[in-house]
């Protein structure tokens, strides 16, 4: 089913914010288009979701865009905010968050992990632009080994979360994520799919999606704004799970998924609140 | 009235659970332990959630969560939980967010002496975050039960000015054993001037209005009304703006809305021996301005014409309180002098200010007695040796 992105503005996002203020030719829309596509193919509304963000190139740009509630936390901060909100909203409403790969593996992992730790019901969507690009192009902990970055002007050398066989999906699922996925911005409906399933476990799911920034990513490490060489770079270092090359930073496709396999955080919460209130022990 | 011989954690607690607080987020920290297992015991007795975070900041923040989906919500720690609240805390203030913060002051810098008590904190709790433009409230109590009818007021004043309000305790007053009265119905809490403001929630389309104005209800989020809130300057829907005039707005809101309202806490002080405009006032807060009224008492005993002023609202510090052409004498448990820097930018010109410090104690009714006679016979204060820092 494909959808034109003026029906699914129109529907769920506001017109002072759309079209963003993101750099000419960033993916980050294709990403943001994916979400919510996965929305109303699930048939929900509105009223059915809170928004949150973080900051940088994917909080800022995604703040404020959907009609209904939305929030953006402090620099990393959104996972604990996130877990405050879910006790405290009606357990049928959604909560997505739509975050960078800074904000998510940098600064906010921590929290991150024990997030996925409580099994708190969120769906975060990383969108991944591979370094802090919003500040002007530094590497971060996804930024494939060897790029130049404007702080690693001879190429990223440290270990990173996504070379020499690590991935940050390992350390979420060990820390208890239920559902766990990865797709760049151009798998389209495929990754469709994939949101729809996280956004049904009722649980905490992520899914990491690299996107291409022409602007600053592409400019250090391909030499080129030209957004066509990036979006073909990304892409080609990309393959389904299972049929990864030799040169495959991404694997894409549902990386782990035990959806509604561990009790919710907040219905455990409440759960308990109730047995206490009610006979004064768990 | 239901009595007790419990601590001023305990008496937090209680008092919380009367303003409706119904979410806690904590770290285990000394002296503050209690007070997170106290809330972990009766939240859920009450209906309520207590939550361990992995950190302060996480603790705060998930308070800041609970808020914005329409609870009522507290933390607690010490200094060196209370420096990790600078990222949350100045967003709450940004976002108009009601919370109530409790620091239990111990003895720093960083970790310091965990188990004695320190007001090393005066200076922070009016800085608490990043950027400026902002005002703080802060409440210090100076006794169990007054712990529980300052956490009642943080809740009160939260809800109506929409943002964090801190109750600034030390190790004494949280740890020690007193004599507590726990208010059983609304007219017993009335009796006891408890104050309580119900949860509200704005309905917008504008959320963040240029103005002054207090009781505006917050920010809550899952009532589809269109709420917004972030970290970055907001307009008044709470769309993200970069644009140095709609952020002049939003500060004179932060700043003003506290300072055009003081009337409704600035009644919270205390004053001993002060009707006559007596040569020495003392100013303290917190627990040392017990020793000081007993040694003020004990001083008119002896025919020394010394007062006593305590603070209980300590910001925005009120200057009102110090117009009198007197000598001063500041106790606080630090070495290093904060609250008598205040002290001297509010008196009048020709004022004398002298400082007493002591931290990790209170200081000795002897120190004291010392202390105000040779102020008020003119002869100088030293510092003796690192155990007391008089000048």
């Amino acid at each position: 089913m494909e959808y034109k992105a003026s029906e699914l503005i129109s529907k769920y996002l506001r017109s002072r914010k759309i079209p963003s203020t993101a750099c000419s030719g960033c993916g980050l829309g294709m990403n943001h288009k994916i979400v919510v596509q996965a929305i109303q193919e699930l048939g929900l509304g509105v009223e059915d979701i809170i928004w949150g963000t973080s900051i940088g190139c994917a909080g800022r740009q995604t703040f404020a865009t959907w009609k209904g509630d939305g929030f953006a936390g402090t620099h990393g901060r959104v996972y604990a905010i996130a877990r405050g909100l879910r006790v405290a909203l009606p357990p049928e409403k959604h909560l997505i968050l739509t975050v960078g790969d800074g904000d998510a593996f940098g600064i906010g992992l921590t929290h991150l992990i024990h997030a996925a730790r409580s099994n708190a019901n969120m769906t975060v969507i990383v969108n991944d632009n591979l370094g802090y690009q919003s500040t002007g192009g530094q590497y971060g902990w996804t930024t494939p080994q060897g790029s130049k970055t404007d702080s690693s002007p001879y190429g990223m050398f440290e270990h990173n979360l996504m070379s020499e066989g690590l991935d940050v999906m390992h350390i979420l699922k060990g820390a208890g994520a239920t559902f766990l996925a990865r797709h760049v911005s151009m798998d389209g409906l495929k990754a469709v799919e994939t949101v729809k399933k996280a956004i049904l476990n009722r649980g905490f799911s992520l899914v990491h999606m690299p996107y291409p920034c022409p602007t600053n990513f592409a400019s250090r490490e391909l030499g080129s704004r030209n957004q066509v060489n990036i979006y073909r770079w990304i892409k080609d270092h990309a393959a389904p799970l299972g049929q990864e090359k030799e040169d495959t930073i991404w694997a894409t496709g549902i990386w782990y998924d035990a959806s509604n396999s561990r009790p919710e955080f907040s219905q455990m919460v409440w759960d308990t609140v109730d047995k206490i209130r009610r006979t004064g022990k768990i | 009235m239901k009595r007790f011989l419990e601590t001023g954690n305990f008496a937090i607690t209680e008092g919380a659970i009367l303003a409706g607080c119904r979410f806690f987020a904590g770290y285990p920290i000394t002296p503050a332990t209690e007070l997170a297992e106290a809330m972990s015991l009766r939240l859920p007795q009450e209906g309520g959630v207590y939550l361990q975070a992995e950190d302060e900041c996480a603790a705060m923040h998930m308070c800041i969560g609970a808020a914005l989906g329409g609870m009522k919500a507290m933390t607690a720690t010490s200094g060196p939980g209370f420096i990790l609240y600078a990222d949350p805390y100045g967003w709450a203030i940004g976002c108009e967010t009601p919370l109530v913060v409790l620091n239990s002051g111990r003895v720093g810098p960083v970790s310091g002496i965990t188990g004695a008590p320190g007001q090393g904190e005066f200076y922070l709790t009016r800085y608490p975050t990043q950027g400026g433009n902002f005002e703080t409230i802060v409440l210090a109590p100076n006794s169990a039960q007054e712990c529980m009818a300052m956490t009642v007021e943080a809740f009160y004043l939260a809800e109506r000015f929409r943002m964090p309000v801190t109750v600034l305790a030390d190790q004494l007053i949280t740890d020690g054993f007193e004599d507590i009265s726990v208010p059983e119905n609304d007219g017993e809490m009335k009796e006891m001037s408890f104050r309580v403001w119900p949860r509200k929630i704005n309905q917008g389309p504008k959320f963040y209005p240029p103005s002054d104005e207090i009781d505006i209800a917050p920010v809550v989020l899952g009532h589809n009304t269109g709420a917004l809130c972030s970290d970055w300057t907001p307009t008044e829907e709470g769309y993200d703006i970069e644009e140095v005039e709609a952020h002049h707005k939003h500060a004179y809101r932060l700043i003003y809305k506290v300072r055009n309202h003081r009337d409704l806490f600035s009644h919270h002080y205390d004053k001993k021996f002060m009707s006559d405009d007596p040569d020495l006032i003392v100013v303290s807060f917190g627990t040392p301005s017990r020793v000081v009224n007993s040694a003020v008492a004990k001083a008119r005993s002896q025919g020394l014409k010394v007062g006593a002023l305590r603070l209980i609202n300590l910001w925005p510090f009120p200057d009102e309180l110090f117009t009198a052409r007197s000598k001063y004498l500041v106790v606080e448990l630090n070495w290093d002098g904060q609250l008598v820097r205040e002290v001297q930018r509010a008196v009048p010109k020709d004022s004398k200010v002298h400082f007493l410090g002591i931290c990790g104690d209170l200081p000795t009714m002897h120190d004291l007695l010392t202390t105000f006679e040779k102020i008020i016979k003119n002869e100088p204060l030293s510092r003796r040796g690192w155990e007391l820092e008089a000048w």
